[in-house]
């Protein structure tokens, strides 16, 4: 099981998150039952550099995060899940 | 009465089936930074638009008069001297009820042919005493003799006086089981009322007793029907936090002015609630319900005490616009700002606290829309909530 965190804070949410937080309507088949979906309300964009919209994976930070980006981590932490 | 009295102002109108002016005048009047509350009802001769323009003159005049601490009689007759005489009738004829709640709860109450006033207290209704005085009012060769009725009292927290116009007392009329109307039966419904709900609010209360009134005449009020009730109550206090201290040393105390508040308490902003659930040791869960997130505002969450939990910037530009448009009367939506202002509207007193620290990340270039200062959108929503909603608001920065 992987924990997905996406960021409704005010900053992400404008940038894309409004969007990234109904895509678990459209998790593929194959990872519907292995992820926990969450939400945050904000995951720690206090610079003028932040690259938002933030998704939690786990326990990695997605910067500028797609649904391409979170999919290809969530597969990689289940991946290393099965070798171990 | 000891310690601050606070009394809730509410009223219901509805119109005699078919006007489109109301005979009967409602005005309710609350002194800022005071405890004074006056409130006054008039029922003109007649419906329609001849009898709102008596009614609203009489109303206008008693209240502007006592507004003076005019004395009661010449009040009483420099109305009846003054409104214009019915042709047909050939009288000229308003009734009037005047509630004065001053310091301390001492009311004075002065009352010209509506039906009396109602006092209600631990729950039940009783009539008032009071001294009459008889008011001659010439008009030409004739002359009427008014009784006017004038009373004191000292209400106490938790009393409720209600005055309404005939139309209530009436309505129903001519039916087999009641022949002269609901009468008496009023003052049963209100004892029901509040034995239901021991803290209606006079908005509802009144509300109430008018749609009552309005179906006891077949949907069809038969005259003009009003109900005003003044509630002496404690205040109603709602505390709304927003933005982070300027200083962290401040989150303490940002956190303790929450836990420790006396009544509802909304956060909003999304570093705002996660200072509070830190300083205070709680979990804060996001409401991922996607049908609200598509629907447009930030979806809320929750920490346990705290009423409610809301994104910041984006849900309080939303609650303004309500505000501005006048929106709030509409039948509420089932997001974010609305949620907030369902509370606002529930409060008498409402304290706003607003962190002034500054987002760098808000201001990014690149966002879709402009993210105005918390400072400046917090001073808006203020003024919009004292202008429109006529309520108590502290602001304070820290
Ligand atoms: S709003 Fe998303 S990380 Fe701050």
């Amino acid at each position: 099981m992987v924990t997905v965190k996406v960021c409704v804070g005010t900053y992400c949410y404008l940038q894309g998150g409004q969007q990234l937080a109904q895509w678990r309507n459209y998790v593929p088949k194959h990872l519907q039952d292995k992820v926990t979906f969450l939400g945050s309300a904000c995951l720690g964009c206090q610079e003028d550099t932040a690259k938002p919209p933030y998704v939690k994976v786990g326990e990695v930070l997605i910067e500028r995060a797609t649904s391409e980006k979170v999919v290809e981590e969530i597969e990689k932490q289940l991946e290393g899940n099965l070798e171990l | 009465m000891s310690d601050n009295i606070f009394v809730e102002a509410g009223s219901f109108q509805l119109n005699k089936y078919g006007n489109i002016a109301c005979g009967d005048t409602v005005l309710l009047h609350k002194f800022p930074e005071q405890e004074r509350c006056i409130a006054v009802l008039s029922d003109g001769l007649g419906s329609g638009i001849k009898a709102n323009v008596l009614s609203t003159m009489t109303a206008s005049m008693a209240m502007n008069f006592r507004i003076k601490r005019e004395p009661i009689l010449r009040t009483a007759q420099i109305i009846m001297d003054t409104l214009p005489v019915d042709s047909k009738r050939n009288i000229s004829y308003s009734t009037f009820t005047i509630m004065d709640i001053d310091v301390n709860g001492e009311t004075r109450i002065v009352e010209f042919d509506n039906p009396p006033l109602l006092l209600v207290r631990n729950g039940k209704v009783c009539h008032i005493n009071s001294e009459t005085f008889k008011i001659n009012e010439k008009n030409g060769e004739t002359s009427y003799e008014r009784v006017v009725k004038h009373s004191l009292l000292s209400l106490q927290k938790g009393d409720r006086l209600i005055v309404y116009s005939d139309g209530v007392s009436q309505s129903g009329i001519g039916n087999p089981n009641m022949p002269f109307g609901w009468e008496e039966g009023v003052e049963t419904f209100i004892e029901e009322l509040i034995k239901e709900d021991n803290n209606i609010s006079a908005r509802d209360l009144t509300k109430k007793i008018v749609k009552k009134a309005e179906m006891k005449d077949g949907l069809k009020s038969k005259d003009d029907t009003s109900c005003i009730c003044l509630y002496v109550r404690e205040p109603r206090k709602l505390l709304i936090c927003s933005g982070p201290p300027f200083t962290e040393e401040k989150d303490k105390y940002l956190a303790e002015v929450i836990s420790s508040y006396d009544g509802k308490k909304i956060v909003c902003g999304g570093t705002t609630s996660q200072i509070i659930a830190r300083e205070l040791n709680k979990e804060i869960e996001v409401d991922m319900d996607l049908d609200k997130i598509a629907s447009g505002l930030p979806p809320e969450s929750h920490i346990e005490g705290i009423d409610l939990v809301t994104e910041g910037i984006i849900t309080l530009g939303a609650l303004g616009k309500i505000l501005e448009e006048d929106k709030y009367n509409e039948p509420a939506k089932d997001d974010a700002a609305w949620n907030i202002l369902k509370y606002v509207m529930d409060a008498d007193i409402i304290d706003i606290l607003v962190g002034t620290k500054i987002n760098v990340a808000h201001q990014d270039p690149s966002l879709p829309v402009e993210l105005e200062i918390r400072r400046n959108v917090m001073k808006r929503i203020k003024f919009l909530i004292e202008e429109k909603l006529l309520k108590t608001v502290n602001l304070e920065f820290i």
